[in-house]
């Protein structure tokens, strides 16, 4: 049998990117033994190749702990590590409904940051207790009272019962234990009524089909069991139901309050949706419990395989990565200069980056990508509506009668001394200013609507630059705004490069021509014959640059002794031949299709 | 055709572009090195007895710096060991800041038939930047001496601080004292050597300027009546080097002493760049070799593809059929066709236009499976 729900407690982590979330679920799973110091390894939670390099998580991780607490009770800890990153707030929220409590990591020198905030946003529309920790507690630039004095300033929570510890080197973890015990609520359920189990998280196991992760609202399930979702009404055969301990830990049943997961051979991910309820096929609940928001994709771009034979490859590769991830979508495209491959559409641009680098990675191939794009909406003369993500789908001029461009709310936090920087980024990347607010005296929100396509280029990179990395921002979808905007083509050696084709604001197409022309120029390597490069709107030249022809490119001396090294160079130069794309008769080395658009210079 | 190489790795100073395995500071070694590199002839007669070899080629280092009868042993000690044919060409590579009549005397008389100086410029100050030994001066001196002789100078574009000028002038010299070959190659900076900090520097002429000094270079030797055989060398009529046309029509060749190649029987193998360990391995009667790799069959047809297509005559379509057993033009059809433009066929020959002879690696690379 389960423990009495009054030993749960249910919660998660919040924190900024950095500030030692992984690193104090480890301290944590540490104290309550979970895993002795010696087998561990460097953040446990993060389990992925790339989340361990990037020191950031990705996918949200359950685990399951005990903890005997001061008061003699043996108590089920369930920690749902998250994402902290904007492009996966969506997962946050995900993990936020299967909690009650959210422990909210502040580092005691940096302050409160902006996705802190947006997330404890998230964690209060949630219900959750929120306990905030201040962390970094032994590094010589940590000033903890003030720490605590902005949870208490921004976010209005009373911080004076804040533990203050240092993840790092283990001090007063037992602290928050207690605190753990103390301030967040046991979980209420009802173990006899009808199954209402929330799907926080799913992925595809080789040998057990789908794995769902299930918060038990209500009711309780078992091996054996039928179960089926609210949204499809396929019926499954429940094969196995656990914990994690990390990693699957079979138990016999789930009762309302408990975080697990359940297998029951479902064959693929899309036919159960993350944020649906699962209830027994034979006594039903009636209703389901609230989901999230469906996620939509903000980004876009295409992916190409290097070697046009791999196409089949790149497919697979997809495929797979799409069966763990529900928010990747995409379909099949093909370009007059890349051949087939895929549109794709990504959460974000760091959500983007990391589908490459596991396509790369995870897969062995090498791909192509093309310049991100948002999709925008055409408004078309004879009264369709469309939205067009892939400049090369873009209607003719002749048939749009006006489009519009999605727009974002941005918050930019930073110390005053940036603003003017930041205000100036803001209006070159044509930012409508919305407020500013002094958090503190060394801390300012500023509030600006800008166009997302302005900011999916090196709108981040830029801010991090000016403000020397002092300012961090985040962004939401506020909607749709009418705008100005062309195709910008770009034209080698007289031919139109559709993979290079892109939707602009007319304002900045002159120079954003310019500069493609400019960085295209850089990267192009010289050829046997004068390349002109070309960028043009709607069949009119804008900018020109010329890539002038080699002159010299010969072994001078090859004799006896050279052969095998001279051979050896000639067949790197042929390696770095197959790195590049034919574009006609130019070749184009494949990252700078994604590349050209970040090398902006100042 | 098959031919020897011998290479004599004493310097008076290293010049500063300089790579080679070349110790300026070991040449009382000579005596015991050259014993060695004859021993080693030795060791190869009885594998090397069905061959019949036509060039010998003595490079360096400096072989002109060493004592002129330890040369006139090596001819002698390869006529001795391996069927040389009687009229092979026989070259020696010298600098002119080590010659003398009796040298010269003494090289003749052994049979040496055709002399390689390394001049690389006229321009004295610019010779002492190479740190080259030798001033203009006993470049004249030498040709002098060589009066009659069948001769080739070395001449290096690309140098800091020269003009086409100086190239024009450079071949102006070396053609009205009798060359009847010129090699004219580009400086390439190797890492590890000191010219290599002025490339960084960015000191060196840029690849186009070199380009330009190049196409000067090759008009002014077209003038003065140098054919271009091969990308870096021009001679007089039938003055080609056999040696080196040999290397570039993938012949075989069996190299003696120090970081000497060879390449015999499809494999191509290497002599330790070690002085001490050259001596150590001779003298305990070991080969010194110190890799060796059978050429697979793709990489066969690579290497014959890129060496013949450096020559000005191109490759050979009738030869390349009878080794490869393969129509080149239905073999490389996709290559072809991608480079139609910067090629031709001239008869049995498929070359890269001369204009594109300078650019010829992005064209070789195409043949690259």
């Amino acid at each position: 049998m389960s423990k009495p729900n009054q030993f749960i407690r249910n919660f998660c982590i919040i924190a900024h990117i950095d500030h030692g979330k992984s690193t104090l679920a480890d301290r944590i799973m540490e104290l309550t033994g979970q895993v002795s110091k010696r087998d561990m390894e460097e953040q446990l939670l993060d389990s992925m190749d790339i989340e361990r390099e990037r020191g950031i998580t990705i996918k949200l991780t359950p685990v399951r702990m005990f903890y005997t607490a001061s008061d003699g009770n043996e108590y089920v800890f369930n920690l749902i590590d998250t994402p902290g990153h904007v492009d996966f707030t969506y997962e946050v929220s995900r993990s936020l409904a299967a909690c009650e409590g959210a422990i909210l990591i502040v580092d005691a020198s940096q302050g409160i940051e902006a996705q802190t905030l947006a997330n404890v946003y998230l964690a209060l529309e949630n219900d959750l207790e929120i306990l905030p920790v201040i962390n970094k507690i032994d590094l010589p630039s940590a000033r903890p009272d003030e720490a605590k004095k902005e949870v208490e300033d921004v976010i209005g929570l009373d911080a004076s019962y804040a533990p203050l510890v240092s993840a790092k080197e283990g001090t007063n973890i037992a602290e928050v234990l207690e605190d753990i015990v103390k301030y967040f609520p046991a979980p209420s359920g009802d173990t006899e009524a009808p199954l209402k189990a929330l799907i926080f998280d799913s992925y595809y196991d080789n040998y057990k089909g789908v794995i769902l992760f299930v918060r038990v609202k209500d009711g309780s399930i078992k091996v054996g069991d039928k179960i089926k979702t609210f949204q499809s009404e396929k019926v499954y055969d429940v094969v196995e139901v656990g914990v994690f301990a990390p990693g699957l830990f079979p138990k016999d049943g789930l009762f309302a309050g408990e975080v697990g997961y359940i297998a029951a051979s479902i064959k693929s991910i899309q036919e159960v949706a993350v944020g649906d309820t699962v209830t027994n096929a034979e006594t039903p609940a009636l209703e389901p419990l609230p989901g999230y928001k469906k996620v939509q994709s903000v980004v876009f771009c295409g992916i190409y395989p290097l070697d046009g034979s791999k196409f089949n490859d790149l497919k697979e590769a997809i495929l797979k990565l799409q069966l763990n991830d529900a928010s990747l979508i995409f379909e099949p495209d093909t370009s007059v200069a890349l051949g087939f491959g895929f549109r794709c559409g990504f959460l974000g641009l760091l959500h983007m980056e990391i589908i490459q680098e596991r396509i790369e990675r995870e897969f062995g191939l090498d791909i192509i990508t093309t310049a991100p794009s948002v999709s925008y909406k055409v408004v078309k003369t004879d009264g369709e509506v469309i939205f067009v993500d892939n400049p090369s789908h873009l209607p003719p001029q002749s048939e749009i009668e006006h489009m519009e461009e999605p727009i974002v709310k941005a918050d930019i936090y930073s110390p005053p001394d940036y603003l003017g920087q930041i205000m100036d980024l803001c209006r070159e990347k044509r930012g409508v200013f919305k407020q500013m607010t002094y958090l503190d005296a060394n801390r300012v929100q500023l509030e600006y609507n800008l166009p997302l396509n302005e900011i999916i280029f090196d709108f981040f990179d830029q801010i991090k630059s000016r403000t020397r990395g002092y300012a961090s921002f985040d962004y939401e979808l506020l909607g749709y705004e009418k705008s100005k905007l062309v195709k910008l083509d770009i034209l080698l050696n007289g031919d139109v490069c559709d993979a290079l084709s892109m939707i602009v604001h007319e304002d900045s197409a002159y120079s954003r021509g310019r500069m493609l022309c400019e960085n295209l120029k850089e990267a192009i390597p010289r050829q046997l014959f004068e390349i002109p490069v070309q960028a043009a709107i709607g069949g009119k030249i804008i900018a020109r640059e010329t890539v002038k022809a080699v002159r010299k490119d010969v072994l001078a001396k090859c004799y006896g002794g050279d052969i095998t090294r001279k051979k050896k160079l000639l067949e790197k130069q042929k390696e770095g031949k197959k790195r590049m794309r034919s574009i006609g008769n130019v070749e184009v080395p494949s990252e700078v299709f994604m590349q050209i658009l970040k090398t902006n210079k100042d | 055709m098959a031919g020897i190489y011998v290479h004599i790795p004493f310097c008076k100073s290293k010049c500063s572009y300089c790579d080679f395995a070349s110790f300026p500071d070991k040449l009382c070694f000579a005596e015991s090195y050259m014993a060695c590199v004859y021993r080693e002839m030795a060791f190869r007669k009885e594998e090397l007895k069905n061959y019949s070899f036509d060039t010998l080629y003595i490079g360096g280092g400096t072989p002109s710096i060493i004592d002129e009868n330890y040369i006139a042993m090596l001819v002698s000690a390869a006529r001795k060991n391996f069927n040389l044919a009687k009229d092979a060409e026989i070259t020696i590579e010298m600098n002119p800041g080590t010659v003398s009549a009796k040298k010269i005397e003494t090289y003749k008389k052994c049979g040496i038939n055709r002399f390689s100086i390394g001049l690389q410029t006229a321009i004295d100050s610019q010779l002492k930047d190479l740190g080259r030994i030798h001033t203009l001066n006993e470049f004249v001196y030498c040709t002098k001496l060589l009066k009659g002789e069948n001769f080739s100078v070395d001449v290096m574009i690309g140098l800091k601080n020269q003009t086409a000028e100086d190239v024009e002038k450079t071949i102006e010299v070396a053609a009205a004292f009798g060359a009847s070959h010129i090699s004219m190659y580009a400086l390439t900076p190797e890492d590890g050597t000191p010219i290599y900090t002025d490339y960084l520097n960015g000191e060196l002429p840029d690849s186009d300027e070199v380009a330009k000094v190049y196409e000067i270079g090759v008009k002014k030797l077209e003038s003065l009546g140098f054919d271009r055989y091969e990308v870096s060398n021009f001679c007089k009529k039938g003055k080609e080097s056999k040696h080196n046309l040999n290397y570039w029509q993938r012949g075989e060749y069996i190299g003696f002493g120090v970081a000497a190649s060879s390449h015999i029987n499809n494999v191509r193998f290497t002599n330790t760049f070690d002085l001490d360990e050259y001596f150590k391995c001779v003298l305990s009667n070991h080969l010194p070799v110190i890799n060796s790799e059978e050429v697979g069959a793709v990489e066969r047809e690579e290497e014959y593809i890129m060496l013949a297509l450096r020559t000005a005559k191109g490759l050979n379509l009738k030869k390349y059929f009878e080794l490869f057993n393969k129509n080149f033009e239905e073999e490389y059809a996709v290559a072809l066709k991608k480079n139609a433009e910067y090629m031709q066929i001239n008869g049995d020959y498929i070359k890269i236009k001369n204009e594109y002879l300078f650019v010829q690696n992005s064209i070789i690379v195409e043949f690259f499976k």
